[in-house]
């Protein structure tokens, strides 16, 4: 495989678990974690794919739930290939990392 | 984004395995703290019929068995009874530990269930070796719940919410003692049953407990609530030092009758509630979402606590005769349990959908009855909630008002207007994912609904 060839590769694995794990909902803001941004990392490994992400606080209700269910959504999005979710707290979330949608429809802006 | 080789960065802690409810989960069984939650609902049903009955003594004789009963009602069956089972949720997912044992859990709710049941009955119509026996049952209720607690209270990442309900179980610990001492006393007459000393142990119960549970699980579900990153957590730190240090001395000079230890002890229990409304105006300055029905909760029970430190002063300040002292210190329990109550009623609305909603999810079920995602505020009618808040402010701020004036017609329907609320909460989120859920069959839990945008 070509440098150019991997890379298209590693881009299109990202593109793919971003469009995965757009779908999964935060339950309580009915935002989706990417527009969260509470996904730090998207990885193509030689076996599969890792993803590091975050939540908004230590400790968060949902600090089960939401990270199982981005790994159903890898996992569907990637039938044939390891998932991996890993949760990291550095750097810890900020509200900056919302994206512009998701300010908007929290409806208020930083 | 990058795509880069793999690694653990710093800071990873683990996959999230198979998921809540599954065999690494850390919380117990939904049915665990939903159970304690009806219990609790059926319990403000109670109390606030207790209220209403035992309104002329309310109004002439604030230390009459009835009355007395009706408190215990409020605080062991509707507050302490809410409050257990959301430790039995928080402590773990907040240590990320398990409880010890979900049998213990069990233990504690049939135990704290006799007890919060037996006492009042004891008070209103005797036999009085029920107040006894509810005590005997209460102490192994909290020193089972000790024990089962210290798992995830050992966490050394759990910060000040942990620290702080390490200490609340201990105050709890210390006031079902206090209890079962009074009990054993009222056979014994080892000594005698002064108002000050009663008052010793409601504030132990109301402020070191039940208070301080609240003031410092406050200060993890706030920010999360509210979406609020604040420059500074020391308004809440200070709150619950300041609580956790001024209730032993408040408790110590109101039991034996020493006003300088006692005046100490509520400036300073005092001065950590205010701490605590700082960190709510904190929260909610610094906010990343558009204010709704929880914090509209929050701001109504903040005013109770400040009615309730008013009373409170006035209570020790004034220059009044022994019944209107009473009547005082009355209306700051009543202007308490209204803070603490409404508050609760608040953050149930979190609460029961955020375990229904994980309890459906680990059933498949992903969608509304109409195919949209499941959300919290799916597993709740909106208006029945804003009434539930609307009665039950209008049912504390009756009682408050009736208590202060002695009247007993305020009395009464604040305390009908209570049982009312706590109606209109249990039934709105016991059918609430029946509602949402209507219509999703079994075929389409796991698949036709997965990609719903």
């Amino acid at each position: 495989m070509t440098a150019q060839n991997e890379t298209t590769s590693q881009a299109d694995v990202e593109a793919r678990a971003q469009d995965a794990l757009s779908h999964v909902l935060d339950p309580e803001l009915a935002l989706d974690i990417v527009a969260l941004g509470l996904v730090y990392d998207v990885r193509s490994t030689a076996d599969g794919v890792e993803v590091d992400m975050t939540l908004t606080t230590p400790g968060c209700p949902v600090s089960e739930q939401l990270p199982a269910e981005a790994e159903d959504a890898l996992r569907h999005a990637f039938p044939d290939r390891e998932v991996r979710v890993n949760i990291v707290w550095d750097p810890p979330w900020t509200p900056e990392r919302l994206s512009e949608e998701a300010m908007d429809t929290l409806g208020f802006r930083l | 984004m990058t795509a880069t080789a793999p690694f653990m960065p710093p800071g990873t802690v683990r996959g999230p395995g198979p998921g809540p409810q599954g065999p690494q989960s850390v919380v117990p069984p939904s049915s665990v703290p939903l159970t304690f939650f009806v219990a609790a609902g059926v319990g403000m049903v109670a109390f606030g019929l207790a209220t209403w009955f035992a309104a002329d003594r309310i109004a002439t004789t604030p230390t009459h068995p009835g009355v007395v009963s009706a408190v215990h009602l409020g605080v062991l069956a509707f507050l302490s009874m809410t409050v257990l089972g959301a430790l039995h949720q928080f402590a773990p997912v907040v240590g990320q530990r398990r409880l010890r044992s979900t049998a213990a859990a069990w233990v504690t709710f049939v135990a704290i269930l006799a007890t919060a049941w037996a006492i009042p009955t004891g008070f209103a119509h005797g036999p009085s070796w029920l107040i006894r026996a509810g005590g005997i049952a209460g102490l192994v209720a909290v020193l089972v719940l000790a024990w089962n607690l210290s798992r995830p209270l050992a966490d050394r990442d759990g910060g000040l919410p942990l620290v702080g309900i390490r200490l609340s179980v201990t105050f709890l610990v210390i006031t079902v003692a206090f209890g079962v001492v009074y009990a054993f006393d009222r056979q014994e007459g080892w000594f005698v049953l002064l108002p000050h000393r009663v008052l010793a142990h409601a504030h132990l119960g109301l402020l070191g407990w039940l208070g301080l549970t609240y003031v410092s699980v406050a200060e993890k579900l706030w920010p999360m609530f509210l979406l609020a990153h604040r420059p500074s957590t020391r308004p809440g730190t200070a709150a619950v030092t300041l609580i956790a240090s001024g209730v032993p001395i408040l408790a110590t000079g109101l039991l034996f009758a020493v006003p300088a230890v006692a005046w100490l002890g509520g400036v300073v229990t005092a001065a950590g509630l205010v701490a605590h409304l700082v960190s709510l105006f904190s929260c909610v300055r610094h906010r990343r979402r558009r204010i709704e029905l929880l914090h509209i909760f929050l701001f109504t029970s903040a005013a109770f606590l400040v009615a309730a430190m008013v009373f409170g002063l006035l209570a020790g300040a004034l220059d009044v005769s022994p019944v209107m002292r009473g009547r005082l210190v009355a209306a700051e329990v009543a202007a308490l349990i209204g803070w603490l109550g409404l508050a609760i009623v608040g953050h149930i609305h979190k609460i029961v959908p955020f375990i229904g909603y994980t309890a459906l999810r680990a059933r498949g079920i992903r969608t509304t009855g109409d195919g949209r995602p499941l959300l919290f505020s799916h597993l709740f009618a909106a208006v029945p909630a804003r009434i539930s808040l609307v009665v039950g402010t209008i049912g504390f701020a009756l009682l408050v008002a009736g208590t202060a004036a002695a009247v007993s017609g305020l009395i009464a329907t604040g305390g009908c207007a209570i049982a009312l609320t706590a109606v209109i909460v249990v039934s709105n989120l016991a059918t609430g994912p029946r509602r949402a859920t209507r219509g999703v069959t079994a075929a389409s839990r796991d698949d036709s609904t997965r990609r719903t945008p």
